[in-house]
């Protein structure tokens, strides 16, 4: 249970911080604005190549820390729980 | 390891080879009871680590101290110098990676809109923020006894007095929070406190209704502590602490 507590936590800090810094360079007017990090792109955010890949990594990054996170602290342990569930249920019959 | 030793005193993980010291040596219906599992595993554990701990104490020139902790240099040297490589390598990373931000230079002849301390104090500037907690007085015609900021003044005094007193109430001889779930769920209560008071501070800043912010201010420290106390309830029951419970009361010798 341990093991999985710190991949998602690896996984949403990890994850998380990559998502930071390209949202801070592609989602951000000002760092005194309550929408910074959740804004519409920039402009220019679709220019060029490396602007492209950059906006696209920032959404990898930010669902690979929400899916990464659910599914090693919920839908993993929850497969368990389930699991051991039906080998008890089996058993007992 | 020297080449000379015969091989079969390497360590074995079976949990074999551990002895019992004699005045602690369990009964036979003792060691059924905690033949599997978890309870196993802490036998095993803890049995093992007493005797690496006996051996020690055997070798020719181990040292009797009386204090029980780990020596500054090598353990707590390397354990703090990569703490603080961890948190000198996040401030470069994040200074070199994230865009610069230059405001404005300050103009000394206005006062800006948003005025706030450093945050280590917003806690104490979101006490100054209890308007609607205080309380109208029927008997003065619906006037307020006092103004709103004195309140916010003599709510300052209320939480200091309040973390005056604890120490007083309790002693704090809890070594972990399951000994004591109750004073652990009033931590709790007091960080998460503290980070609501915070953030009310800033209300101006908050993408929230400020209604909302404000309930949740006090609403959440009780619902954490809550928490807290519930799962250090239960865990309590996992560590098996009533049986347990003179290793969990276990201090260092004076």
């Amino acid at each position: 249970m341990a093991d999985e507590f710190i991949k998602g936590l690896g996984i949403l800090t990890g994850s998380g911080l990559a998502w930071l810094v390209l949202a801070s360079w592609y989602r951000t007017s000002s760092f005194e604005s309550t929408q910074q990090l959740i804004e519409p792109l920039s402009s220019g955010a679709t220019e060029g190549l490396f602007n492209i890949i950059a906006v696209t990594l920032m959404d990898v990054f930010l669902w690979f820390a929400l899916l990464g996170a659910l599914t090693f602290w919920v839908l993993i342990p929850a497969g368990h729980q389930i699991m051991s569930a039906l080998e008890e249920r089996r058993n007992a019959q | 390891m020297s080449d000379n030793e015969p091989e079969n005193e390497e360590i074995r993980s079976d949990g074999a080879g551990i002895v019992a010291p004699d005045d602690e040596t369990p009964t036979w219906s003792e060691r059924k009871a905690r033949k599997t599992g978890l309870s196993r595993l802490t036998y095993e554990y803890f049995e093992r680590a007493r005797r690496e701990d006996q051996d020690l104490r055997t070798e020719s020139d181990y040292v009797e101290r009386d204090v029980l902790a780990f020596p500054t240099w090598p353990h707590e040297t390397v354990r703090n110098l990569s703490i603080a490589s961890f948190f000198v390598g996040m401030i470069l990373f994040l200074s070199a990676t994230m865009p610069p931000h230059i405001g404005n230079p300050a103009n000394p002849s206005s006062t800006p809109a948003i005025i706030l301390p450093d945050w280590y104090l917003y806690w104490s500037f979101g006490l100054l923020k209890l308007n609607p907690l205080n309380p109208e007085l029927a008997i003065l015609g619906g006037q307020k006894l006092m103004a709103d900021r004195t309140y916010g003044v003599l709510a300052n005094g209320v939480v200091v007095g309040f973390i005056a007193i604890v120490p007083f109430l309790n002693k704090g001889s809890a070594r972990r929070p399951v000994e004591q779930p109750f004073w652990s769920a009033v931590g709790v209560f007091g960080v998460v406190f503290a980070m609501t008071i915070s953030l009310l501070a800033i209300k101006n800043l908050m993408p929230m209704n400020v209604d909302l912010l404000f309930d949740l201010t006090f609403l959440l420290p009780f619902v954490f502590g809550t928490i807290t106390y519930a799962i250090l309830k239960t865990m309590r029951e996992g560590y098996m602490y009533n049986l347990n419970r003179r290793y969990y009361r276990l201090r260092p010798p004076k």
